[in-house]
């Protein structure tokens, strides 16, 4: 087995996988409070980077723009939360998983007709020439990736251990009824968890962009992968993204090239549904003991 | 009178059924000579097919499943593959997307069983891509993404169909799956399944069984898809991967959640919008007069809840959603162009003005308008036909000894021993979290024991889970209700009657349960009458009052005819003369010979019906014998009210 190609493709890898953690960590941020996660986050991720690329289009400052972009992210996570999750939540059914689907089938199409339908490229101040560290070349772009995620979770982990809006979240996530009852709107407290989910969407899709273009079918891949790295991980586990997140990125990089690029996809089907068959609650993620 | 009534109730549903199936039926008939329509309604035909099995899980099931698309694509190849490889016929190659449908849909439920929510979509959503994926890569196979043509055989072999006769016979088959269907989901079926949905570990405990059930429902649900999917392939005569992908599968679910769920009728109405909305897009003006329409509709709704001071998101999202969507109609000269946006908006109106769907929004007000009277009930069967009085035979019916269950560092039960006699209650008491439910936990299958064992009429079922427990004679009630909420009092019996129905599914499904029904029927009112919920057998249990479940749940709990019985604090929450009516009920069952264990802190019933009492505190036993010797224990007396040194000590 040649090295370098092995090395090349893991590193490759990584970095992408850094972009899934990222949205997986998302995925955790609203399942703790409300135990539902945005089936339309693929759309949500797509619509930011359309957002960033027009902002950026009107000859706007990068830095600028990215924290307009993230801001525009928050305000859509909590869209989704008003529109497609709240309602089902106060009725204790799965609905949220068909309105969070429409809601992204209604993103999509607004992007379709808005921004059309071609693929267009992110103008970006990051240089797009690759550096060498050994026989290994690593672009701009992909330590981008892995900073930006690491330091937005990083981020939002201070947030939400930190400061008092942070921890009436992670007192929802604990009991929603004894949070009402001690004061907390647990509605306000999942909006919230939405908002944050929304900006590591809205930020997934800044990172990424430079590597994917943007269009209105960006992400549609990406969010099966983000879903499997935050059900291996376990949805209720925190950091275990990042682990999980780089070896499936590795793992699919490498699959493309030793099985066949068709097959990308599979690592991460096969992972997420092995994993939820042997330990549902993810590698990190504690199992709850069934009370009657 | 109620003969009458009843039959004529049957004659009505089955004449709109027959009165659906015929209009279906005379479409073929006026529109047969243009291509294009008979297409649309050979479509719609498989299209229902395909959501009848779709209603399996998510209708009765409860469980978002976004495998659907999936089990057609697959469905589909392998019908075309046998035509294009070996040449067989038509209803051969039907057959064998059965089988891949049930296997593959049997295999994944298996995986899928502990899953809900969030996790069952995900796992059926990584299947159907992972069946698209391997259509699209095994090339050598499916001829990949280029797709495969296919020339639609003759029923048995050579020759060809012609498009008309195919309508026909996917009609018929949709005829013959929708009786079918409801046949198995009216019956015994569809309550278990029903019943799972409400509460996995009481479908468990009451013997019905989670993962039998759970599979089963899976399996149906997708052999239907995949057979659906057979048909589609035939019907367009070419195959592609891509088009049975993520978009189907949210199509297909959208349609069954649009039609209405856990009704034949809803699968038909939901694949006439999936059919139908497509085209909808083609015509500007009709689009705008259907959009138009549910506008008014919407806004006149969201207005009249509006006059009556209700707003809610639920009532004012629809109307939103209509207005937008007469607004996009209006502004954009095409259509198609936002297909994917003017359908959610449509969805979104329905999923959230009607949560029941179309048809169960239909047939609730038809229910308001029309009063049309239930099926008389049979005559409840003899308890000693259903109970049989059980000799005291043996020293011993359960045999627990030196049992321990810690849970991380909590030593829930410390090392207890105890036996049941036949035809004995024990009563267990002791304070909150002295372990009395972890040890029926245990009993019952639900906890495996850290350590120890429990003997069951000479049979170890420790550790072999709530099924296995339920088998070999444990039944219980719990402590905190498990109903099957959406089923009746009289069904919730029924539904947990041990051996009561023996006849294999197609002959269910050919329609011959009825004479098994009728004698489960009477079976399972002999026992509601025991517990007094005759005059309340058809009462939704959900909308049963507190003691009446807690009723109920004895009555089911006696259903798979027990050796020994767990009552988890039958008494909690229950007013003075229920207290009362339940110690005769427990008396009764006593006198049926069956065992009893009694968890219960009202030490009235406790000392009125108990032959033994076992009390335990911090998962050890400190004091056993009869129930008037226990209360002048000064170690149970300690552990109740605190020791007069601890009371001191505190002051």
């Amino acid at each position: 087995m040649d090295f370098s190609i092995f090395g090349q493709m893991a590193e490759s890898g990584a970095a992408m996988g850094m972009a899934y953690a990222l949205i997986a960590y998302g995925f955790q941020l609203t399942y703790a409070p409300s135990k539902s996660v945005n089936f339309g986050q693929a759309e949500c991720v797509m619509l930011s980077a359309f957002i960033a690329l027009t902002l950026i289009g009107t000859g706007m400052n990068y830095a600028l723009a990215v924290v307009l972009t993230l801001l525009a992210g928050s305000l859509l996570g909590m869209l989704v939360e008003r529109v497609a999750v709240r309602l089902a939540l106060q009725q204790k059914n799965e609905g949220w998983i068909l309105l969070t689907i429409i809601f992204g089938l209604f993103g999509g199409s607004v992007a379709e007709n808005v921004w059309g339908r071609d693929d267009r490229p992110l103008p970006t101040p990051i240089p797009g020439d690759p550096i060498a560290i050994g026989s290994i070349s690593v672009t701009w772009y992909e330590i981008s990736i892995v900073v930006g995620a690491l330091a937005l979770m990083v981020v939002i982990e201070l947030f939400r251990r930190k400061t008092l809006l942070g921890k009436a979240v992670e007192a929802v996530a604990a009991d929603p009824e004894v949070a009402g009852l001690m004061g907390i709107n647990s509605n306000t407290a999942i909006a919230l968890a939405y908002a944050l989910s929304g900006a590591t969407a809205a930020f997934a899709g800044i990172l990424i962009a430079p590597i994917t273009t943007v269009g209105p079918t960006m992400a549609a891949g990406l969010i099966l992968k983000a879903f499997s790295v935050a059900v291996v991980a376990g949805l209720e586990s925190g950091f275990g993204v990042i682990v999980a997140g780089l070896v499936l990125g590795m793992l699919e990089s490498l699959t493309s090239v030793y099985v066949g690029s068709g097959w990308r996809e599979a690592p991460g089907i096969i992972l997420l549904v092995a994993i939820l068959a042997l330990r549902p609650n993810g590698l990190f993620g504690k199992a709850t003991v069934r009370k009657v | 009178m109620t003969m009458m009534n009843a039959l004529s109730r049957h004659l009505v549903i089955r004449g709109v059924e027959l009165l659906g199936l015929l209009t279906l039926a005379v479409l073929g008939l006026t529109l047969g000579h243009s291509p294009y329509a008979l297409g649309l309604l050979t479509l719609l035909a498989i299209y229902a097919i395909s959501l009848i099995g779709l209603d399996a899980t998510v209708g009765y099931l409860g469980q978002v499943n976004l495998a659907h698309a999936g089990f057609m694509g697959l469905g589909g190849y392998a019908a075309g593959l046998m035509v294009a490889h070996f040449g067989v016929g038509l209803l051969p190659a039907l057959c064998v997307s059965i089988v891949i449908g049930l296997v593959l849909g049997g295999l994944l439920a298996v995986p899928a069983l502990r899953l809900e929510g969030p996790q069952f979509a995900l796992a059926t959503l990584s299947f159907g891509t992972f069946a698209v994926l391997c259509l699209n890569e095994l090339e050598s196979i499916t001829n990949g993404a280029q797709g495969l043509t296919l020339v639609r055989p003759a029923l048995l072999g050579k020759g060809t169909l012609d498009a008309l006769s195919f309508y026909w016979l996917c009609l018929a088959l949709l005829a013959f799956v929708w009786l079918g269907a409801r046949r198995l989901m009216e019956g015994r079926w569809g309550r278990a399944i029903a019943a799972l949905k409400d509460s996995p570990i009481a479908t468990d405990a009451m013997g019905i069984g989670a993962l039998r059930h759970k599979v089963l429902a899976f399996a149906f649900g997708s052999a239907l898809g995949a057979f659906a999917g057979g048909l589609y392939a035939f019907n367009l005569g070419f195959l592609q991967p891509q088009a049975f992908g993520y978009e189907l599968s949210v199509t297909l679910l959208l349609g069954s959640v649009l039609g209405g769920r856990k009704t034949v009728w809803g699968a038909l109405v939901g694949a006439g919008l999936v059919v139908l909305l497509p085209n909808l897009l083609s015509n500007r003006s009709v689009f705008l007069v259907f959009a138009g329409v549910g506008a008014v509709l919407a806004i006149g709704r969201a207005l009249l809840a509006a006059s009556r001071r209700e707003w809610s998101f639920a009532i004012l999202a629809p109307a939103l959603a209509m207005v937008l969507l007469l607004g996009i109609a209006l502004k954009t000269p095409d259509l198609e162009s936002w297909r994917k946006g003017l359908f959610a908006l449509i969805l979104f109106a329905v999923v959230v003005g009607l949560p029941d769907g179309l048809m169960g929004f239909v047939s609730q007000t038809l229910a308001r308008l029309v009063r049309l009277p239930q099926p008389p009930l049979p005559p409840a069967a003899a308890l000693d036909a259903v109970l049989p009085v059980r000799p005291a035979r043996g020293a011993t019916v359960l045999d627990v000894s030196g049992l321990k269950l810690y849970f991380g560092g909590v030593r829930a039960i410390d090392g207890v021993s105890l036996s049941v006699a036949p035809g004995e209650v024990l009563g267990l008491i002791g304070p909150n979290g002295s372990g009395k439910s972890s040890l029926v936990n245990v009993v019952t299958g639900l906890y495996v024991p850290t350590e120890g064992s429990v003997t069951l009429d000479g049979s170890r079922i420790e550790a072999k889970g709530l099924l296995a427990a339920s088998r070999h004679g444990v039944s219980r009630t719990f402590q905190n209700l498990q109903i099957f909420g959406d089923l009746s009092a009289l069904d919730n019996v029924s539904v947990s009657l041990r051996g009561a129905y023996r006849l294999m599914w197609p002959l269910v499904a050919a329609g011959l349960g009825h004479a098994e029904e009728q004698a489960a029927q009477s079976h399972a009112l002999a026992l509601l009458e025991l517990v007094g919920l005759t005059e309340k057998a058809r009462i939704r249990a959900r909308d049963l009052t507190y003691s009446d479940q807690r009723f109920m749940e004895i009555a089911r709990a006696l259903a798979s005819r027990p050796t020994l019985l767990v009552l988890d604090e039958p008494a909690a929450g229950m007013s003075r003369p229920d207290v009362a009516k339940l110690k005769t009920v427990i008396a009764r069952i006593k006198a049926r010979g069956i065992s009893i264990i009694l968890i219960e802190h009202h030490l009235d019933v406790v000392a009125e019906l108990t032959d033994r009492v076992v009390v335990l505190d911090g998962g050890k036993e400190i004091a056993q014998g009869v129930a008037e010797d226990v209360r002048r224990n000064p170690l149970v007396i300690e552990a109740y009210l605190g020791s007069a040194a601890h009371t001191e000590a505190a002051a």
